[in-house]
């Protein structure tokens, strides 16, 4: 049923969900605000209209039906201005906003998947036609509004469109309806005619132009193109003749227009393309009139901007990646040994700047702000927070970091889980209990990012109960996760939190509760690289840390050999590698090795033993040491040689590769060296892991 | 209307190639290569090119048969030791052939490359069922003597 090709699909879907995310913080700032301003409410209306006419072009019958009745209904709204909503009724619309928004965007995830739109839209439809009849009913008593179609004080409008050989013969007669007929429809001037017998029926007196569509059958055409005038001495009588003219046959649209009072003659024009030509519908109330306020609230910034398909970024990017290989290959190469060419010298170090320029700014084309993602959590918390019972507010800070595109879409579900476990089982549900304990009453939850060098921070923090250390221990234990006669530390019993099927509550939610929650939170942060951490203060909250590098393509890296295998260490993880003797290492009673260094002692891996490589030095005198640390973990590998630092490229291993689960082995990905070798790069955290759990 | 009327031609063009097919043998291209002494098929469609004394990058903690990764003009390919797929024996001197299945890269040790062969369709037989050998989807007798196994690379890459 999805009509049309995949280019106007994705720029519908891109669109569409744009429209939807700032449809959501509009109504979510107006909730906080209890009321609509002006300008959201015609924001709001150009929003739904923007979705009814690219989901009718699109033959998206359900979702141009419901943005169809949405917009009716802020018509309504942007006529009465917020003034007309009743106090009471006011939750409702902001519910039945939501309602919609997320019709929208579950409407959207089915074309995105390909699946069939939903059928039964009419409870929703007729949801928001009740709640319309209720916001007319509210104000009943102002005369002029009874009725849809009242029409706003006319005197402003001038159809700009209406042409000038369409007037009244008599100025009185100035509100006018033009009718339009089907195209191609046919002896318009007939039916012209017999429309104008039908509005005699309830309305006497009135012009209409052409006049001698009886007679003249010539004058088809000019009603084919200009459409047919009818002219009213009042505004009233144009309402009632507005039935005649929808039960007419062959009536494509109609639309009031207006001549300015001839007290009035300077009447400002609405702009015309703001009048949108409205699809005639039996029960509908009718077209909108041109309204004053209607053109474009403010000229977006928008015209600056181009989207651009993702794959095709991804595409610049491992060109750009390319290029600095190879310009590493050229500059580097080892027939250049030996040679002093100073004019290649030159040019090969403007090449070097200018491909570090060229890369850092194919970077920062990936680069998006969080605050799309953490807005959404602003919608989370207000539904948590209106189910749960518990009052609570989000704060954002520092929501402009930018990060890479592809770490923004995969943070998105992890902060989303952390919010609603804060909610959920941070923030206390009897306010008495806040209040005990010295805490406002509302409980607040603080989003922040930031950067620092080379990743960026994500801090989800809450001021609830915290984490009761006890109880985790205890269902840790229960759950066959920790020993009962082990001691463990916060930081350990904390940890407990992420593993896989741990839950405290005993409770399984609709939000949480189920035990998938923090471990696939620590999965999904793994997978770009980054590290979960929690801390808790029991009785004032808890903070869940995301370290997530800033992008994951390009890294600095410490080449090391081991045997004939050239290994990558991110440089971040080193904190000194150095030269040992036999000495110098201590054992512990299972002759595992361990090394000493500022007090502390860390255990050695020997990288040729970890991964049964064939070459290599055994002897620890002939290698060196390299002391690295990741999350919690740190410890010394044991390698042949330092090869030097070097700027490097990440590509991911082959998907063939991957099904063999190497990445829990340590090895992250791989990169192509100056001379055209490939170094695997290692994860220093895996690495770890997998040799635990190995012994 | 429209829709009757596509069915229609679509049933006609149908009859149509059909009618081709009988006329015209179709005929598959084969790249055959040698590994052990036995003669192997593969699907020409699949075949990208056919490299040598390419650098193979050792991966640790993956089964033998993967010999490593080689970097083919910035591409990171997977290398599977078609010997060593088969549990025989590795061998020294040898080729690589690059393959594509469904936009997956990948590289095949064989010993040599021999040639390409047009091979009618209905002269490939299956196997016999007793034969545990799940890579071969067929085999063929070549018109020059000697027996084609042909390789399926799906299987290859995937099973």
């Amino acid at each position: 049923m999805a009509s049309g090709n995949d280019s106007i699909l994705d720029m519908y879907l891109y669109e569409t969900n744009t429209l939807l995310e700032q449809l959501d913080g509009i109504v979510l700032a107006a909730e906080q605000a209890d009321t609509f301003s002006q300008d959201d409410v015609n924001e709001i209306f150009r929003i739904m209209h923007t979705i009814k006419g690219s989901s009718a072009m699109m033959e998206f019958n359900s979702m141009m039906t419901v943005a169809h009745r949405t917009e009716d209904m802020f018509f309504i709204i942007r006529e009465k201005t917020m003034e007309a909503v009743p106090e009471q009724l006011r939750p409702e619309l902001f519910d039945v906003m939501f309602q919609a928004i997320d019709f929208f965007r579950s409407e959207v995830e089915k074309v995105e998947n390909g699946n069939p739109l939903s059928e039964s839209i009419d409870t929703f439809v007729s949801k928001i036609n009740s709640l319309m009849d209720k916001i007319q009913g509210g104000q009943g008593d102002a005369p002029a509004a009874d009725a849809p179609e009242a029409p706003p004080e006319p005197a402003a409008q001038e159809d700009a469109g209406a042409p000038a050989a369409a007037m009244p013969k008599d100025p009185a007669y100035r509100y006018g309806l033009q009718v339009r007929f089907d195209e191609g429809c046919g002896m318009e001037s007939l039916r012209a005619f017999m429309l104008t017998t039908a509005v005699r029926d309830s309305v006497v007196d009135f012009q209409f132009s052409p006049e001698d569509v009886e007679t003249d059958s010539s004058t088809s055409d000019i009603i084919a193109e200009q459409g047919f005038f009818l002219w009213f001495r009042s505004a009233e009588e144009r309402d009632g003749s507005i039935p005649a003219v929808t039960n007419a046959g062959s009536v494509r649209e109609y639309e009031p227009v207006s001549l300015p009072a001839p007290a009035a003659p300077a009447a400002q024009e609405a702009p015309a393309a703001a009048q949108p030509p409205k699809k005639e519908e039996p029960k509908a109330p009718a077209a909108p009139p041109p309204a004053k306020s209607a053109g474009q609230p403010q000229q977006h910034a928008k015209e600056s901007l181009i989207s651009v398909n993702l794959s095709k970024l991804d595409q610049l990017m491992a060109v750009v990646s390319e290029i600095v290989i190879t310009e590493a290959m050229v500059t580097a190469s080892p027939d250049l040994k030996g040679l002093k060419l100073d004019l290649f010298t030159k040019s090969a170090r403007d090449l070097r700047k200018l491909t570090d320029e060229l890369q850092d700014v194919s970077m920062s084309l990936r680069m998006v702000p969080v605050s799309g993602t953490f807005q959404k959590m602003n919608r989370i918390v207000r539904d948590m927070s209106k189910k749960l019972g518990k009052r609570a507010r989000l704060t954002l800070v520092g929501e402009d970091t930018e990060v890479d595109k592809t770490i923004v879409d995969s943070i998105g579900d992890p902060i989303m889980h952390i919010v609603r476990n804060s909610m959920d089982h941070g923030i206390e549900s009897d306010e008495a209990d806040r209040i005990a304990r010295g805490k406002d009453p509302v409980g607040e939850i603080i989003l922040s990012a930031r950067h620092t060098g080379s990743e960026v921070i994500i801090e989800i923090h809450d001021d609830g109960g915290g984490v009761d250390c006890d109880a985790v221990l205890a269902k840790a234990i229960r759950q066959g996760l920790a020993y009962p006669d082990q001691d463990y530390s916060q930081k350990e019993i904390l940890n407990f939190l992420m593993m896989p099927g741990f839950s405290t509550n005993t409770e399984v939610t609709e939000f949480s509760g189920r035990g998938v929650g923090m471990d696939v939170v620590k999965k999904n942060v793994e997978d770009v690289g980054g590290t979960v951490s929690i801390s808790s203060d029991f009785g004032k909250g808890m903070t869940t840390t995301l370290k997530i590098p800033l992008t994951m393509a390009i890294m600095d890296g410490m080449e090391v050999s081991v045997g004939d295998s050239i290994f990558t260490i991110p440089i971040n993880n080193i904190r000194s590698s150095t030269k040992v003797t036999a000495g110098e290492v201590i054992y512990d009673p299972a002759r595992g090795e361990m090394m000493k260094f500022m007090d502390n002692f860390y255990p050695i891996i020997r990288a040729k033993n970890f991964f049964q490589l064939n070459g290599g030095c055994d002897e620890i005198e002939d290698g060196i040491l390299i002391w690295v640390e990741a999350g919690e973990h740190s410890y010394c590998l044991f390698v042949d040689e330092l090869l030097g630092e070097q700027q490097v490229v990440v590509k991911p291993l082959p998907g063939l590769v991957n099904t063999y689960n190497i990445k829990n082995y340590g090895i992250s990905g791989c990169t192509i060296l100056g001379d055209g070798n490939i170094s695997i790069i290692l994860d220093v955290a895996n690495l770890f892991s997998a040799v635990q759990g190995r012994n | 209307m429209s829709d009757e009327n596509m069915l229609f031609i679509t049933e006609d063009q149908l009859a149509l190639n059909a009618i081709e097919d009988t006329a015209e043998v179709q005929t598959t291209k084969y790249l055959i290569f040698v590994s052990d002494e036995l003669m192997f098929g593969l699907d020409a469609n699949n075949v990208v090119e056919i490299i040598t004394d390419h650098t193979i990058t050792h991966l640790p903690m993956v089964p033998d048969y993967i010999s490593g990764i080689i970097n083919l003009r910035g591409q990171i390919i997977p290398i599977l030791d078609i010997r060593l797929r088969m549990g025989k024996m590795p061998c020294e001197d040898c080729s690589i052939i690059v393959i594509d299945v469904d936009g997956t890269q990948a590289g095949i040790l064989v010993d040599s490359v021999a040639k390409m062969v047009d091979v009618p369709q209905e002269n490939i037989l299956p196997m016999p069922s007793q034969n545990a050998q799940k890579l071969i989807s067929g085999m063929c007798s070549l018109p020059e003597g000697g027996t084609m196994l042909v390789l399926d690379c799906d299987l290859l890459l995937h099973g």
